[in-house]
């Protein structure tokens, strides 16, 4: 055991670490909170996309004099007019920040693409006077289509005939742009086979799943002159406009993202999107504000969701319970593009050093698939905590026992900043009770209705890295701090001002946040992969400490003097792994009259540093494993084989939670400070997603007796399994 | 915004108040509207085909013909003038009949607080109160609205102080990206109106209709239980 993984008490503040509502919660409960559509702008012109209604089609020709006829619409635009790169909509590799990736891919996309390559693509676009004669219009739009054949399957996309997507073949491009699977061996997989007293081999598959943020997308662009303000509700305003202003041919400081309230996003909104640029073609083309406002199905279907699996496991055990090695084979369904990676994480949450893993990020004509927070994980320990479960009860092991033999530890070659997930774990059992919950034998309850019990445990990564603030002082002592956040709805904006307050050692509400809007504020990460408060947060302290210095050696500001600070920290962990930690314990009955499953009882533990404000993580986690609990008994998109079509896009399609379906999520965060981000703080908002589908699937595995291999676990799959 | 008995709506949307004596005028003006728009519309036309032939293609944006047309041509869709009370608000408004309440209540009106998740009655987040009952505004045409008293999320204030139920939401963390807010604030007022004891059951059965992806329902459902005065975890017992 390294110094470093334990910790005493926490050092008590005095604004970090009580429960406090909201800075902006009076705007977000009165209707006042502006969001992207709310924005009315004089002379605003409305607009509306065409969408292929065909999974895979050459566009012979498109015709449309008749939209353009049509009184009251302003401007059509198609790929025939404008050939706009969209570089953050396929990218070698799916490494979505990175220039290099972008220049370097040839499966471009352009924001109107020929051929197109799954339902719902667009094509064409229409901005009018108002939002039915833009509706109209797109009707009055006649394209003549070359249908192509098309594959829904990863595999079947694979095999040789395939109907191919891009000239080289239906496999992704790695980040050398080569088709070529993401592979890697740590250790000796064969010799850790040899080994091994039994070997398990098995299936699972996810399914795909709409990230569905309440709010659909849309843009409002407007230009003056060679300079284009695009409102648009993104996850990182600054990685937003670098994207729009490569793809737009214009320089960063030509484009101004606003984005200050917005309804969701859970990684359907890093970055830019093709909607920004169809929205600035527009209002160029029209030369007035553009609105382009996406349908629920533009939503659905034209943005992304988490790619499906397939996930071939072989896992070697030892007569101990000991994992010796571990291979796993998979498929990642990406769509026609790679806009992310397709990775498929959890074997490193095992200890096991004899790894072997390939997964091909294959492409179809599905709709593209892409970041659904924590976008590789929850797939992924489905899969192979499914698998761990089953090995454990195989060969007699209570599975929380045989998790913690092989669950990864640091070890002198790789040290930890901390570690507390055999204490998450440990805690989490007391709290559930799992020695009453737990069926030492599966699906042995009397009656048609059973109970069982299941875990999952996770380590997720809580890095530090670069971001920027600035904090300014006037004479009244009003602190006013600039940060390049947006306010996707954990609450960014009041942390930071937090944050802030706390490091000033001032009263909350001397502290304003100016924030959302890359003309006024420097550059953050975005909010994605859980980085704001680690990262920005960091940020602001660094500012707050240099203000204070200042304050110190030259007096607070009188009259019209101002002080400012600024920030860019760019803080390491000198090579400690910084992760956060989970262990969540699920009680189910399962109705096998019915198929039915609900949960009786859900035990979620965190450690996730210090928690700066308890009342909004607590919810970050409790509505983050509801989704884990939507994505494991509930969402799919499904389409129909014989055309390609999309069945079920939308919240009643997909059978989204409603309150109804909603357990009581008991959250318990294990607090510590490791040192590093503000005050110790770690990842809070992708973790607690990771689970719940795990957890799930084994407590009903536990419950039944059967085990359910393929997300999500609906009930003509159960009454299937126990047919 | 607006009181309830003393509303006032200047300088938003083109709105006239409620005035008695235009009243009976309603089917005449529809009359004229179709008739005057009708002409429009023939005009319209044939200069359409005029500059087609001339031209051979329209033009977009720059032809001052076209624009000019435009204008008229989008008038010229039927419309009928409704009287509702709006947050309190008395107000005479011509619509038109494919509006939708909601487009009623944010284009014409500037009430901004209801929002669209789906435009399709999925998802709630549209939710205003109709003489009382929570309705998907997305899902119900303004000229339906005749006569009615509309409240959006903008109405539950009172002399400038927020509701117990939106305060509870604040204390309570229940919006968190606070699209769906305003609509399952709408329908929980419209719940303790009628109960305003609930159980958390009777929470979750009224609020079934309202969505959140965020999935903070845990602690909407607490929210409205610590408005009612009873408390309780947010969760199925």
């Amino acid at each position: 055991m390294s110094p470093q993984q334990t910790t005493g008490p926490l050092r008590p503040m005095n604004t970090v670490g009580h429960n406090v509502p909201r800075i902006d919660s009076y705007e977000r409960v009165t209707g006042r909170a502006t969001y992207t559509r709310d924005v009315r702008l004089p002379g605003m012109l409305y607009a509306r996309v065409l969408r292929s209604p065909h999974p895979h089609a050459r566009i012979r020709s498109i015709d449309t004099s008749k939209a353009e006829a049509l009184p009251g619409v302003r401007a059509v635009i198609t790929h025939e007019t404008h050939e706009v790169l969209y570089g953050s909509g396929s990218i070698a590799g799916g490494r979505q920040y990175s220039d290099a990736a972008k220049d370097i891919t040839t499966h471009v996309r352009y924001m109107f693409d020929n051929p197109v390559r799954f339902v719902g693509q667009p094509l064409a676009a229409v901005a009018a006077v108002d939002r039915h004669v833009a509706e109209e219009a797109i009707q009055l739009i006649e394209v003549d289509y070359e249908e192509l054949p098309f594959v829904l399957d990863p595999e079947e996309a694979l095999e040789p005939g395939a109907p191919l997507i891009w000239p080289e073949g239906n496999l992704g491009l790695d980040f050398a742009n080569q088709p070529r699977p993401s592979a890697g061996t740590s250790g000796d997989p064969e010799a850790g086979f040899r080994a091994a007293d039994r070997v398990f081999e098995d299936r699972y598959t996810t399914a795909f799943v709409q990230d569905a943020q309440m709010e659909p997308r849309s843009a409002l662009a407007h230009w003056d002159g060679d300079k284009v303000t695009i409102y648009t509700p993104t996850q990182g305003i600054s990685n937003c406009r670098h994207d729009n202003a490569r793809d737009l041919g214009l320089e960063d400081h030509q484009v101004q993202i606003i984005c200050k309230y917005m309804g969701g996003g859970f990684g359907d909104k890093n970055g830019s999107y093709y909607f920004d640029l169809i929205a600035a073609t527009l209002a160029k083309e029209a030369d007035a504000p553009v609105l382009l406002e996406l349908s629920r199905k533009d939503d659905w279907l034209g943005t992304h969701g988490r790619w499906h699996t397939v996930q071939d496991f072989k896992v070697g055990v030892a007569q101990d319970g000991t994992v010796t090695a571990i291979q796993l084979r998979a498929y990642s369904g990406m769509g026609p593009y790679l806009r992310r990676s397709g990775g498929i994480s959890g074997t490193d949450a095992y200890a096991c050093p004899n790894v072997d893993r390939t997964i091909y990020s294959v492409h179809t004509n599905r709709m593209v698939s892409g970041n659904f927070r924590a976008p590789s994980d929850p797939q992924g320990y489905f899969a192979i905590q499914s698998m761990m479960d089953d090995i454990a009860y195989k060969i007699g092991m209570d599975p929380v026992d045989f998790a913690l033999k092989n669950m990864r530890r640091p070890t002198e070659q790789q040290r930890y900043t901390n570690y507390t997930l055999d204490e998450c774990i440990a805690r989490g059992r007391e709290l559930f009770d799992w020695e009453s919950r737990w069926r030492p034998e599966p699906g042995s309850d009397p009656g048609p209705i059973k109970r069982g019990a299941g875990m999952a445990f996770m380590m997720f990564r809580a890095g530090v890295g670069p971001s920027s603030a600035i904090l300014r002082v006037n004479s009244d002592e009003m602190y006013t701090l600039f940060v390049g956040v947006t306010d996707i709805g954990p609450g960014a904006k009041t942390t930071m001002a937090l944050i802030a307050a706390e490091e000033l050692g001032v009263p909350l509400s001397q502290v304003e946040v100016v924030w959302g809007d890359t003309d006024l504020c420097p550059y953050s990460v975005g909010e994605s992969g859980s980085r704001t408060t680690t990262m920005t947060g960091y940020a602001v302290v660094q500012a707050a400490l240099d203000l204070k210095g200042q304050i110190a050696e030259k007096g607070m500001p009188l009259g019209d003097e101002v002080l400012i600070a600024s920030a860019t920290p760019t803080p390491s962990t000198q090579g400690l792994r910084r992760m956060c930690f989970g262990a969540h314990f699920v009680e189910v009955e399962a109705d096998v009259q019915l198929g039915h499953v609900r949960i009786s009882k859900y035990v979620a533990v965190h450690e996730s540093g210090r928690i700066l404000n308890p009342l909004p993580a607590k919810d970050q986690i409790r509505g983050a494993a509801l989704q884990g609990v939507g994505q494991a008994l509930h969402e799919d998109l499904l389409y129909d084989p014989q055309n390609g079509h999309p069945l079920n896009a939308g919240y009643y399609g997909a059978r989204h939670v409603t309150h109804m379906d909603v357990p009581e999520i008991e959250v318990t965060f294990i607090e510590t400070d490791d040192g590093f981000g503000p005050y110790g703080a770690k990842t809070v908002g992708e973790a607690g997603i990771i689970l719940g589908p795990a957890a799930v699937a084994n407590a009903v595995f536990n419950a039944i007796g059967h085990r359910m291999k393929d997300l999500p676990i609906t009930r003509e799959k159960i009454l299937g399994a126990l047919a | 915004m607006g009181k309830r008995e003393n509303g006032d709506n200047s300088g938003i949307g083109d709105t006239s108040r409620e005035d008695e004596r235009e009243s009976d005028l309603r089917e005449d003006e529809r009359e004229s509207d179709l008739l005057e728009s009708d002409l429009t519309r023939r005009g319209f036309l044939g200069g359409t085909g005029a500059a087609l032939v001339v031209a051979g293609a329209p033009t977009l944006g720059t032809a001052e013909i076209s624009t000019a047309t435009a204008v008229a041509q989008v008038a010229d869709v039927p419309r009928t003038t409704i009287r509702v009370t709006v947050n309190g608000s008395r107000e005479r408004v011509e619509v038109e009949d494919r509006w939708t309440l909601n487009e009623l209540l944010r284009d014409s009106l500037g009430l901004m607080g209801s929002k669209i998740g789906c435009n399709r009655g999925e998802c709630g987040a549209c939710t205003v109160l109709v003489d009382g009952e929570p309705v998907y505004s997305c899902s119900t045409l303004a000229v339906w609205a005749d006569g009615q008293e509309i409240v959006t999320v903008e109405g539950l204030e009172r002399d400038g102080d927020v509701s117990v139920l939106q305060q509870a939401f604040m204390d309570h963390n229940a919006p968190q990206c606070g699209f769906c807010t305003p609509g399952q604030l709408m329908t929980a007022t419209a719940l303790l109106d009628r109960n305003p004891r609930p159980t958390n059951m009777e929470v979750r059965e009224a609020l079934v209709g309202n969505l959140c992806r965020c999935s903070n329902y845990n602690a909407i459902v607490e929210a409205v239980l610590a408005a009612a005065g009873t408390s309780g975890s947010g969760g199925a017992a």
